[in-house]
Protein backbone atom coordinates (compact mmCIF):
# COMPACT_ATOMS: atom_id res chain seq x y z
CA UNK A 1 0.00 0.00 0.00
CA UNK A 2 1.30 3.73 -0.08
CA UNK A 3 3.72 3.92 3.35
CA UNK A 4 4.38 7.19 1.95
CA UNK A 5 0.90 8.59 2.30
CA UNK A 6 0.33 6.52 5.93
CA UNK A 7 -2.45 4.77 4.27
CA UNK A 8 -2.21 1.27 5.05
CA UNK A 9 -3.84 -1.74 3.51
CA UNK A 10 -6.80 -1.48 6.62
CA UNK A 11 -7.53 1.72 5.39
CA UNK A 12 -8.21 1.74 2.52
CA UNK A 13 -11.06 -1.34 2.61
CA UNK A 14 -15.01 -1.19 2.63
CA UNK A 15 -17.19 1.27 1.57
CA UNK A 16 -14.56 3.91 2.86
CA UNK A 17 -12.31 3.25 -0.10
CA UNK A 18 -11.32 6.47 -2.04
CA UNK A 19 -10.99 5.35 -5.61
CA UNK A 20 -8.66 7.65 -7.14
CA UNK A 21 -9.00 5.92 -10.49
CA UNK A 22 -12.82 6.88 -10.62
CA UNK A 23 -13.23 9.50 -13.66
CA UNK A 24 -13.62 13.28 -12.32
CA UNK A 25 -17.10 14.36 -12.98
CA UNK A 26 -16.48 18.30 -12.25
CA UNK A 27 -12.89 19.88 -13.24
CA UNK A 28 -12.51 22.91 -11.31
CA UNK A 29 -9.72 24.88 -12.62
CA UNK A 30 -7.91 28.00 -11.59
CA UNK A 31 -11.50 29.43 -10.00
CA UNK A 32 -11.88 32.60 -8.79
CA UNK A 33 -15.02 33.76 -7.13
CA UNK A 34 -16.02 37.51 -6.13
CA UNK A 35 -19.04 38.84 -4.17
CA UNK A 36 -18.30 42.55 -5.54
CA UNK A 37 -14.84 43.32 -4.57
CA UNK A 38 -13.89 41.25 -1.95
CA UNK A 39 -11.81 38.07 -3.88
CA UNK A 40 -14.03 34.43 -2.20
CA UNK A 41 -12.09 32.03 -4.09
CA UNK A 42 -8.43 32.04 -5.14
CA UNK A 43 -7.27 29.84 -7.48
CA UNK A 44 -9.25 26.97 -6.67
CA UNK A 45 -8.17 23.72 -8.55
CA UNK A 46 -9.96 20.52 -7.55
CA UNK A 47 -11.07 17.56 -8.94
CA UNK A 48 -14.50 15.96 -8.37
CA UNK A 49 -14.50 11.69 -8.69
CA UNK A 50 -17.49 9.99 -10.25
CA UNK A 51 -19.87 7.95 -7.77
CA UNK A 52 -17.30 8.95 -4.99
CA UNK A 53 -19.00 11.50 -1.95
CA UNK A 54 -16.41 14.76 -1.64
CA UNK A 55 -16.42 16.30 1.92
CA UNK A 56 -16.31 20.12 1.46
CA UNK A 57 -14.19 21.46 5.20
CA UNK A 58 -13.42 24.52 6.84
CA UNK A 59 -14.30 27.18 8.92
CA UNK A 60 -17.42 29.42 8.44
CA UNK A 61 -16.59 32.05 5.48
CA UNK A 62 -13.36 29.68 4.41
CA UNK A 63 -15.33 29.48 1.01
CA UNK A 64 -16.86 25.79 0.81
CA UNK A 65 -20.16 27.37 0.25
CA UNK A 66 -19.36 29.35 -2.13
CA UNK A 67 -17.52 26.58 -4.49
CA UNK A 68 -20.51 24.37 -3.76
CA UNK A 69 -23.29 27.12 -5.04
CA UNK A 70 -20.70 28.16 -8.64
CA UNK A 71 -21.07 24.43 -9.77
CA UNK A 72 -24.72 25.29 -10.91
CA UNK A 73 -24.33 29.01 -10.75
CA UNK A 74 -27.11 29.85 -7.82
CA UNK A 75 -24.28 32.39 -7.30
CA UNK A 76 -26.09 34.35 -10.66
CA UNK A 77 -29.15 35.37 -9.21
CA UNK A 78 -27.10 37.95 -7.30
CA UNK A 79 -26.03 40.92 -9.54
CA UNK A 80 -22.21 41.62 -8.36
CA UNK A 81 -21.42 38.18 -7.61
CA UNK A 82 -19.14 36.55 -10.34
CA UNK A 83 -17.03 33.46 -11.30
CA UNK A 84 -13.69 32.89 -13.27
CA UNK A 85 -11.53 30.03 -14.45
CA UNK A 86 -13.45 26.94 -15.34
CA UNK A 87 -15.62 24.65 -13.91
CA UNK A 88 -15.82 21.55 -16.54
CA UNK A 89 -18.89 19.21 -16.17
CA UNK A 90 -17.72 15.99 -18.35
CA UNK A 91 -15.53 18.40 -20.18
CA UNK A 92 -17.83 21.11 -20.76
CA UNK A 93 -17.56 24.43 -19.25
CA UNK A 94 -20.56 25.21 -16.81
CA UNK A 95 -19.49 29.13 -16.77
CA UNK A 96 -19.30 29.72 -20.24
CA UNK A 97 -22.42 32.03 -21.03
CA UNK A 98 -23.73 29.54 -23.43
CA UNK A 99 -25.12 27.25 -21.00
CA UNK A 100 -28.72 26.82 -20.17
CA UNK A 101 -29.22 27.44 -16.36
CA UNK A 102 -31.78 25.39 -16.20
CA UNK A 103 -30.48 22.59 -17.91
CA UNK A 104 -27.26 22.99 -15.59
CA UNK A 105 -29.61 22.87 -12.49
CA UNK A 106 -31.07 19.34 -13.64
CA UNK A 107 -27.91 18.04 -13.67
CA UNK A 108 -26.35 19.25 -10.56
CA UNK A 109 -29.49 18.99 -7.88
CA UNK A 110 -29.07 20.55 -4.73
CA UNK A 111 -30.21 19.51 -1.30
CA UNK A 112 -29.87 23.05 1.27
CA UNK A 113 -29.24 23.53 4.97
CA UNK A 114 -33.11 24.16 5.83
CA UNK A 115 -35.39 21.67 4.06
CA UNK A 116 -37.19 23.73 1.95
CA UNK A 117 -40.70 21.74 0.41
CA UNK A 118 -43.16 23.91 -1.87
CA UNK A 119 -46.12 24.41 0.20
CA UNK A 120 -47.80 21.54 -2.00
CA UNK A 121 -48.87 17.85 -1.53
CA UNK A 122 -45.71 15.30 -1.34
CA UNK A 123 -46.45 14.04 -4.29
CA UNK A 124 -46.71 17.65 -6.49
CA UNK A 125 -43.56 17.99 -4.35
CA UNK A 126 -41.46 15.47 -5.97
CA UNK A 127 -43.09 15.75 -9.55
CA UNK A 128 -42.80 19.74 -9.47
CA UNK A 129 -39.35 19.56 -12.05
CA UNK A 130 -40.59 16.73 -13.96
CA UNK A 131 -43.87 18.53 -15.09
CA UNK A 132 -41.80 21.22 -15.59
CA UNK A 133 -38.99 20.13 -17.61
CA UNK A 134 -40.59 16.60 -19.01
CA UNK A 135 -44.00 15.83 -20.31
CA UNK A 136 -44.52 12.66 -19.02
CA UNK A 137 -47.61 10.33 -18.88
CA UNK A 138 -49.47 10.70 -15.44
CA UNK A 139 -48.76 6.53 -14.78
CA UNK A 140 -45.21 7.48 -15.81
CA UNK A 141 -45.30 10.67 -13.55
CA UNK A 142 -46.76 7.86 -11.06
CA UNK A 143 -43.51 5.69 -11.35
CA UNK A 144 -40.86 8.92 -11.14
CA UNK A 145 -42.30 9.72 -7.83
CA UNK A 146 -42.12 6.31 -6.32
CA UNK A 147 -38.93 5.54 -7.45
CA UNK A 148 -37.63 9.03 -6.24
CA UNK A 149 -39.12 9.02 -2.97
CA UNK A 150 -38.04 5.12 -2.42
CA UNK A 151 -34.49 6.46 -3.68
CA UNK A 152 -34.64 9.40 -0.44
CA UNK A 153 -35.91 6.15 1.89
CA UNK A 154 -39.05 7.82 2.30
CA UNK A 155 -41.46 6.18 0.64
CA UNK A 156 -42.66 3.81 2.92
CA UNK A 157 -43.32 6.58 5.20
CA UNK A 158 -45.57 8.74 2.86
CA UNK A 159 -47.02 5.80 0.40
CA UNK A 160 -50.68 6.59 2.19
CA UNK A 161 -50.51 10.49 2.29
CA UNK A 162 -49.23 11.39 -1.13
CA UNK A 163 -51.74 14.06 -1.51
CA UNK A 164 -50.98 15.41 1.84
CA UNK A 165 -48.67 18.85 2.31
CA UNK A 166 -45.02 18.53 2.38
CA UNK A 167 -44.82 20.61 5.20
CA UNK A 168 -46.59 18.65 7.65
CA UNK A 169 -43.76 16.31 7.90
CA UNK A 170 -40.87 16.17 10.28
CA UNK A 171 -37.76 18.07 9.73
CA UNK A 172 -35.80 14.84 8.78
CA UNK A 173 -38.46 14.05 6.57
CA UNK A 174 -39.06 17.03 5.20
CA UNK A 175 -35.09 17.13 4.10
CA UNK A 176 -35.38 13.69 2.40
CA UNK A 177 -38.68 14.82 0.29
CA UNK A 178 -36.23 17.65 -1.03
CA UNK A 179 -33.79 14.84 -1.42
CA UNK A 180 -36.58 12.70 -3.93
CA UNK A 181 -37.42 16.12 -5.77
CA UNK A 182 -33.62 16.57 -6.86
CA UNK A 183 -33.24 12.65 -7.68
CA UNK A 184 -36.49 13.36 -9.31
CA UNK A 185 -35.02 15.32 -12.06
CA UNK A 186 -32.24 12.19 -12.50
CA UNK A 187 -28.77 14.55 -12.25
CA UNK A 188 -25.73 13.65 -12.35
CA UNK A 189 -24.01 15.35 -9.25
CA UNK A 190 -26.05 16.53 -6.19
CA UNK A 191 -24.47 18.99 -3.81
CA UNK A 192 -25.53 19.30 -0.68
CA UNK A 193 -24.89 21.95 1.68
CA UNK A 194 -24.94 21.17 5.31
CA UNK A 195 -28.35 18.80 5.10
CA UNK A 196 -28.11 17.81 8.60
CA UNK A 197 -26.91 20.78 10.78
CA UNK A 198 -30.81 21.01 11.24
CA UNK A 199 -31.54 17.78 12.69
CA UNK A 200 -32.32 15.49 15.15
CA UNK A 201 -28.78 12.79 15.63
CA UNK A 202 -31.66 9.91 14.05
CA UNK A 203 -32.41 12.07 10.88
CA UNK A 204 -29.29 12.74 10.40
CA UNK A 205 -28.47 9.11 10.32
CA UNK A 206 -30.69 8.48 7.66
CA UNK A 207 -29.14 11.01 5.53
CA UNK A 208 -26.01 9.73 5.96
CA UNK A 209 -26.85 6.59 5.39
CA UNK A 210 -29.30 7.63 2.35
CA UNK A 211 -25.75 9.71 0.72
CA UNK A 212 -24.28 5.70 0.68
CA UNK A 213 -26.87 4.87 -1.07
CA UNK A 214 -27.15 7.92 -3.13
CA UNK A 215 -23.60 7.36 -4.36
CA UNK A 216 -23.75 4.12 -6.46
CA UNK A 217 -25.35 6.46 -9.05
CA UNK A 218 -24.82 10.21 -8.10
CA UNK A 219 -21.48 12.01 -8.04
CA UNK A 220 -21.75 13.72 -4.39
CA UNK A 221 -20.19 16.94 -2.84
CA UNK A 222 -21.40 17.98 0.35
CA UNK A 223 -20.69 20.92 2.53
CA UNK A 224 -19.89 19.89 6.36
CA UNK A 225 -19.01 21.79 9.87
CA UNK A 226 -19.03 18.56 11.52
CA UNK A 227 -16.15 17.04 11.15
CA UNK A 228 -17.11 13.21 12.39
CA UNK A 229 -20.26 13.93 9.30
CA UNK A 230 -17.46 14.11 6.60
CA UNK A 231 -14.83 11.23 7.99
CA UNK A 232 -17.82 8.71 8.71
CA UNK A 233 -19.48 9.55 4.74
CA UNK A 234 -16.88 11.04 2.35
CA UNK A 235 -13.97 9.24 0.11
CA UNK A 236 -12.24 12.46 -0.24
CA UNK A 237 -12.07 16.09 1.56
CA UNK A 238 -10.98 19.14 0.58
CA UNK A 239 -10.26 21.51 3.41
CA UNK A 240 -10.57 25.26 3.00
CA UNK A 241 -9.22 28.21 4.55
CA UNK A 242 -9.90 32.29 3.69
CA UNK A 243 -11.17 31.49 -0.01
CA UNK A 244 -7.97 28.65 -0.73
CA UNK A 245 -8.56 25.25 -0.75
CA UNK A 246 -5.16 24.09 0.81
CA UNK A 247 -5.16 20.63 0.98
CA UNK A 248 -7.58 17.75 -0.80
CA UNK A 249 -7.21 14.23 -0.27
CA UNK A 250 -8.55 10.61 0.40
CA UNK A 251 -10.71 11.52 3.51
CA UNK A 252 -8.75 8.94 5.31
CA UNK A 253 -5.69 10.25 5.06
CA UNK A 254 -6.62 13.53 5.82
CA UNK A 255 -8.38 12.69 9.04
CA UNK A 256 -5.50 10.18 10.50
CA UNK A 257 -2.72 11.65 8.75
CA UNK A 258 -2.94 15.21 7.19
CA UNK A 259 0.01 16.66 5.26
CA UNK A 260 -0.85 20.39 5.45
CA UNK A 261 -0.12 21.81 9.19
CA UNK A 262 -3.46 24.37 8.72
CA UNK A 263 -5.34 21.20 8.01
CA UNK A 264 -4.59 19.22 11.21
CA UNK A 265 -4.95 22.17 13.12
CA UNK A 266 -8.57 22.33 12.05
CA UNK A 267 -9.68 18.72 12.35
CA UNK A 268 -8.56 18.31 15.58
CA UNK A 269 -10.08 21.92 16.73
CA UNK A 270 -6.48 24.01 17.79
CA UNK A 271 -7.50 26.29 15.09
CA UNK A 272 -7.24 29.68 16.70
CA UNK B 1 2.14 22.81 18.54
CA UNK B 2 -0.82 25.57 19.02
CA UNK B 3 -3.38 24.43 22.20
CA UNK B 4 -6.71 23.03 21.47
CA UNK B 5 -9.43 25.69 21.44
CA UNK B 6 -11.61 23.70 24.39
CA UNK B 7 -8.59 23.68 27.05
CA UNK B 8 -9.44 20.68 29.00
CA UNK B 9 -8.61 18.40 25.90
CA UNK B 10 -5.16 19.20 26.33
CA UNK B 11 -5.01 18.22 29.85
CA UNK B 12 -6.53 15.17 29.03
CA UNK B 13 -3.91 14.72 26.62
CA UNK B 14 -1.30 15.76 28.98
CA UNK B 15 -2.91 13.28 31.74
CA UNK B 16 -2.71 10.05 29.19
CA UNK B 17 1.22 11.39 28.15
CA UNK B 18 2.21 12.36 32.22
CA UNK B 19 0.66 8.37 33.23
CA UNK B 20 2.45 6.33 30.44
CA UNK B 21 5.83 8.60 31.88
CA UNK B 22 4.96 7.17 35.24
CA UNK B 23 4.53 3.64 33.92
CA UNK B 24 7.60 3.61 32.09
CA UNK B 25 9.92 4.80 34.81
CA UNK B 26 8.05 2.18 37.12
CA UNK B 27 8.59 -0.58 34.41
CA UNK B 28 12.23 0.60 34.06
CA UNK B 29 13.06 -0.28 37.99
CA UNK B 30 11.46 -3.01 37.77
CA UNK B 31 13.82 -4.58 35.06
CA UNK B 32 16.45 -2.85 36.64
CA UNK B 33 15.71 -4.53 39.92
CA UNK B 34 14.95 -7.89 38.70
CA UNK B 35 18.38 -8.46 36.92
CA UNK B 36 20.02 -7.21 39.99
CA UNK B 37 18.16 -9.51 42.48
CA UNK B 38 19.08 -12.18 40.07
CA UNK B 39 23.05 -11.05 40.13
CA UNK B 40 22.87 -10.27 43.49
CA UNK B 41 20.70 -13.36 44.61
CA UNK B 42 18.90 -10.62 46.69
CA UNK B 43 15.42 -11.88 47.38
CA UNK B 44 14.26 -8.53 49.29
CA UNK B 45 15.15 -6.58 45.93
CA UNK B 46 13.18 -9.39 43.78
CA UNK B 47 10.10 -9.49 46.35
CA UNK B 48 10.24 -5.56 45.99
CA UNK B 49 9.79 -5.81 42.02
CA UNK B 50 7.03 -8.14 42.91
CA UNK B 51 4.83 -5.46 44.65
CA UNK B 52 5.36 -3.09 42.53
CA UNK B 53 4.01 -4.57 39.57
CA UNK B 54 0.85 -3.65 41.28
CA UNK B 55 0.86 0.15 40.70
CA UNK B 56 2.01 -0.56 37.19
CA UNK B 57 -1.68 -2.85 36.46
CA UNK B 58 -3.36 0.13 38.18
CA UNK B 59 -1.84 2.83 35.59
CA UNK B 60 -2.64 0.71 32.89
CA UNK B 61 -6.24 0.22 33.38
CA UNK B 62 -6.32 3.93 34.37
CA UNK B 63 -4.81 4.92 30.90
CA UNK B 64 -7.20 2.55 29.24
CA UNK B 65 -10.18 3.51 30.78
CA UNK B 66 -9.58 7.65 30.06
CA UNK B 67 -8.49 6.95 26.35
CA UNK B 68 -11.64 5.41 25.83
CA UNK B 69 -13.59 8.20 27.57
CA UNK B 70 -11.63 10.66 25.45
CA UNK B 71 -12.34 8.82 22.43
CA UNK B 72 -15.81 8.97 23.04
CA UNK B 73 -16.10 12.83 24.50
CA UNK B 74 -13.61 14.76 22.20
CA UNK B 75 -13.58 11.57 18.63
CA UNK B 76 -10.04 12.92 18.21
CA UNK B 77 -8.92 13.62 14.66
CA UNK B 78 -5.06 12.79 13.30
CA UNK B 79 -2.24 13.47 15.48
CA UNK B 80 -4.97 13.30 18.90
CA UNK B 81 -6.13 9.99 17.83
CA UNK B 82 -3.04 8.35 16.89
CA UNK B 83 -1.88 10.24 20.54
CA UNK B 84 -4.66 8.62 22.29
CA UNK B 85 -4.32 5.31 20.65
CA UNK B 86 -0.10 4.94 20.85
CA UNK B 87 -0.58 5.61 24.82
CA UNK B 88 -3.27 2.26 24.91
CA UNK B 89 -0.80 0.54 22.77
CA UNK B 90 2.11 1.63 25.10
CA UNK B 91 0.67 1.22 28.46
CA UNK B 92 -0.22 -2.53 27.00
CA UNK B 93 3.53 -2.94 26.89
CA UNK B 94 4.66 -1.28 29.71
CA UNK B 95 1.93 -3.68 31.64
CA UNK B 96 3.54 -6.82 30.21
CA UNK B 97 6.89 -5.50 30.89
CA UNK B 98 6.27 -5.69 34.51
CA UNK B 99 5.24 -8.71 34.33
CA UNK B 100 7.53 -10.27 32.49
CA UNK B 101 10.08 -8.17 35.15
CA UNK B 102 8.03 -9.85 37.51
CA UNK B 103 7.90 -12.87 37.09
CA UNK B 104 12.39 -12.61 37.14
CA UNK B 105 11.75 -11.27 40.65
CA UNK B 106 9.81 -15.41 41.51
CA UNK B 107 11.77 -16.67 39.36
CA UNK B 108 14.88 -15.21 42.04
CA UNK B 109 12.97 -15.81 44.71
CA UNK B 110 12.30 -19.52 43.96
CA UNK B 111 16.43 -20.19 42.98
CA UNK B 112 17.65 -18.44 45.79
CA UNK B 113 18.77 -21.29 47.92
CA UNK B 114 20.36 -23.35 44.84
CA UNK B 115 23.62 -23.91 43.56
CA UNK B 116 24.69 -21.01 40.90
CA UNK B 117 27.47 -20.99 38.31
CA UNK B 118 27.84 -17.64 38.62
CA UNK B 119 29.24 -17.61 34.72
CA UNK B 120 25.65 -18.89 33.47
CA UNK B 121 24.13 -15.88 34.90
CA UNK B 122 26.69 -13.52 33.92
CA UNK B 123 25.47 -13.72 30.39
CA UNK B 124 21.71 -13.23 31.33
CA UNK B 125 22.94 -10.55 33.06
CA UNK B 126 24.80 -9.30 29.18
CA UNK B 127 21.57 -9.48 28.03
CA UNK B 128 19.79 -7.92 30.54
CA UNK B 129 21.78 -4.93 30.29
CA UNK B 130 21.29 -4.26 26.80
CA UNK B 131 17.58 -4.56 27.49
CA UNK B 132 17.47 -2.21 29.45
CA UNK B 133 19.19 0.29 27.64
CA UNK B 134 16.41 -0.71 24.56
CA UNK B 135 14.09 0.22 27.35
CA UNK B 136 15.54 3.57 28.39
CA UNK B 137 16.60 4.43 24.92
CA UNK B 138 12.63 4.11 23.51
CA UNK B 139 10.92 5.75 26.59
CA UNK B 140 13.10 8.64 25.64
CA UNK B 141 12.28 8.30 22.19
CA UNK B 142 8.53 8.34 23.24
CA UNK B 143 8.96 11.61 25.47
CA UNK B 144 10.63 13.06 22.57
CA UNK B 145 8.72 11.74 19.68
CA UNK B 146 11.98 10.88 18.17
CA UNK B 147 11.22 8.38 15.51
CA UNK B 148 15.17 7.62 14.39
CA UNK B 149 15.63 6.92 17.70
CA UNK B 150 12.77 4.67 17.78
CA UNK B 151 14.36 3.58 14.62
CA UNK B 152 17.60 2.50 16.16
CA UNK B 153 15.88 0.51 19.16
CA UNK B 154 13.93 -1.33 16.84
CA UNK B 155 16.87 -2.21 14.42
CA UNK B 156 19.34 -3.53 17.54
CA UNK B 157 16.73 -6.34 19.05
CA UNK B 158 18.62 -8.79 16.37
CA UNK B 159 21.09 -8.37 18.76
CA UNK B 160 19.58 -9.73 21.78
CA UNK B 161 17.66 -12.05 20.13
CA UNK B 162 21.52 -13.82 18.78
CA UNK B 163 22.38 -13.22 22.27
CA UNK B 164 19.27 -15.13 23.75
CA UNK B 165 19.94 -18.10 21.37
CA UNK B 166 23.20 -18.25 22.39
CA UNK B 167 22.18 -18.91 26.42
CA UNK B 168 19.69 -21.00 25.46
CA UNK B 169 22.31 -23.32 23.66
CA UNK B 170 24.64 -22.95 26.86
CA UNK B 171 22.14 -23.17 29.33
CA UNK B 172 20.97 -26.58 27.82
CA UNK B 173 24.66 -27.67 27.73
CA UNK B 174 24.80 -27.24 31.27
CA UNK B 175 21.75 -29.45 32.08
CA UNK B 176 23.78 -32.34 30.15
CA UNK B 177 26.65 -31.56 31.95
CA UNK B 178 25.23 -31.98 35.38
CA UNK B 179 21.91 -33.04 36.06
CA UNK B 180 21.69 -30.91 39.20
CA UNK B 181 21.81 -28.04 37.23
CA UNK B 182 18.88 -28.45 35.69
CA UNK B 183 16.25 -27.02 38.24
CA UNK B 184 18.78 -23.68 37.94
CA UNK B 185 19.11 -23.54 34.11
CA UNK B 186 15.79 -24.06 33.57
CA UNK B 187 15.09 -20.89 35.70
CA UNK B 188 17.18 -19.38 34.03
CA UNK B 189 16.22 -19.95 30.48
CA UNK B 190 13.20 -19.02 31.50
CA UNK B 191 14.40 -15.56 33.24
CA UNK B 192 16.52 -15.11 29.45
CA UNK B 193 13.55 -15.89 27.72
CA UNK B 194 11.59 -13.04 29.61
CA UNK B 195 14.02 -10.60 29.05
CA UNK B 196 13.79 -11.24 25.67
CA UNK B 197 10.15 -10.59 25.21
CA UNK B 198 11.22 -7.52 26.79
CA UNK B 199 13.09 -6.57 24.41
CA UNK B 200 10.07 -7.63 21.95
CA UNK B 201 7.96 -5.35 23.87
CA UNK B 202 10.25 -2.45 23.29
CA UNK B 203 10.47 -2.88 19.62
CA UNK B 204 6.63 -2.59 19.73
CA UNK B 205 6.91 0.31 21.47
CA UNK B 206 9.40 1.79 18.85
CA UNK B 207 6.82 0.78 16.13
CA UNK B 208 3.89 2.95 18.12
CA UNK B 209 6.55 5.81 17.99
CA UNK B 210 6.40 5.46 14.62
CA UNK B 211 3.06 5.36 14.10
CA UNK B 212 2.41 8.05 16.34
CA UNK B 213 5.05 10.59 14.48
CA UNK B 214 4.17 9.63 10.66
CA UNK B 215 0.89 8.17 10.91
CA UNK B 216 2.45 5.53 9.03
CA UNK B 217 2.28 1.86 9.97
CA UNK B 218 5.25 0.80 7.78
CA UNK B 219 7.33 0.10 10.66
CA UNK B 220 4.89 -2.78 11.80
CA UNK B 221 4.26 -3.78 8.30
CA UNK B 222 8.16 -4.72 7.89
CA UNK B 223 10.53 -7.31 9.01
CA UNK B 224 12.21 -6.63 11.39
CA UNK B 225 16.00 -8.71 11.66
CA UNK B 226 15.39 -11.57 13.65
CA UNK B 227 17.83 -13.56 15.13
CA UNK B 228 16.13 -15.85 17.54
CA UNK B 229 16.63 -19.63 15.90
CA UNK B 230 16.29 -21.05 19.44
CA UNK B 231 12.45 -22.20 18.02
CA UNK B 232 15.13 -24.65 15.98
CA UNK B 233 17.74 -25.40 18.20
CA UNK B 234 18.61 -28.47 19.86
CA UNK B 235 21.60 -29.82 21.53
CA UNK B 236 22.21 -33.81 21.15
CA UNK B 237 23.16 -35.87 24.53
CA UNK B 238 26.32 -37.51 23.43
CA UNK B 239 24.74 -41.57 24.40
CA UNK B 240 27.07 -43.87 26.15
CA UNK B 241 27.69 -46.57 23.15
CA UNK B 242 26.83 -44.79 20.19
CA UNK B 243 30.00 -44.51 18.65
CA UNK B 244 31.01 -41.57 15.91
CA UNK B 245 30.23 -43.97 13.20
CA UNK B 246 27.09 -45.72 14.69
Amino acid sequence: MNAANGITSAQLTGRHKADENAPVRIAVKDLNFYYGSFHGLKSVNLDFHDRQVTALIGPSGCGKSTLLRTFNRIYSLYPDQRAEGQILLDGQNVLDAKVDLNELRSRIGMVFQKPTPFPMSIYDNVAFGLRLYEKLPKADLDVRVEESLRKAALWDEVKDKLKQSGMGLSGGQQQRLCIARTVAQRPEVILFDEPTSALDPISTGRIEELIEQLRSEFTIVIVTHNMQQAARISQFTAFMYLGELVEFGPTTRIFMNPEKRQTQDYITGRFG
Amino acid sequence: MPDHIVSSYDTDLEDLRRSISEMGGIAEKMMTDASNALVRRDVPLAQAVIAADRRLDTLQREIEERAILLIARRQPMAIDLRETISAIRVSNDLERIGDLAKNVAKRVVAIAEQIQPQKIVIGVQHMSDLVQEQLKDVLDAYGSRDTKAALDVWERDGAIDALYNSLFRELLTYMMEDPRNISFCTHLLFCAKNIERIGDHTTNIAETIHYLVTGANSLAESDRPKNDASNYATVDLPLPGLGAGA
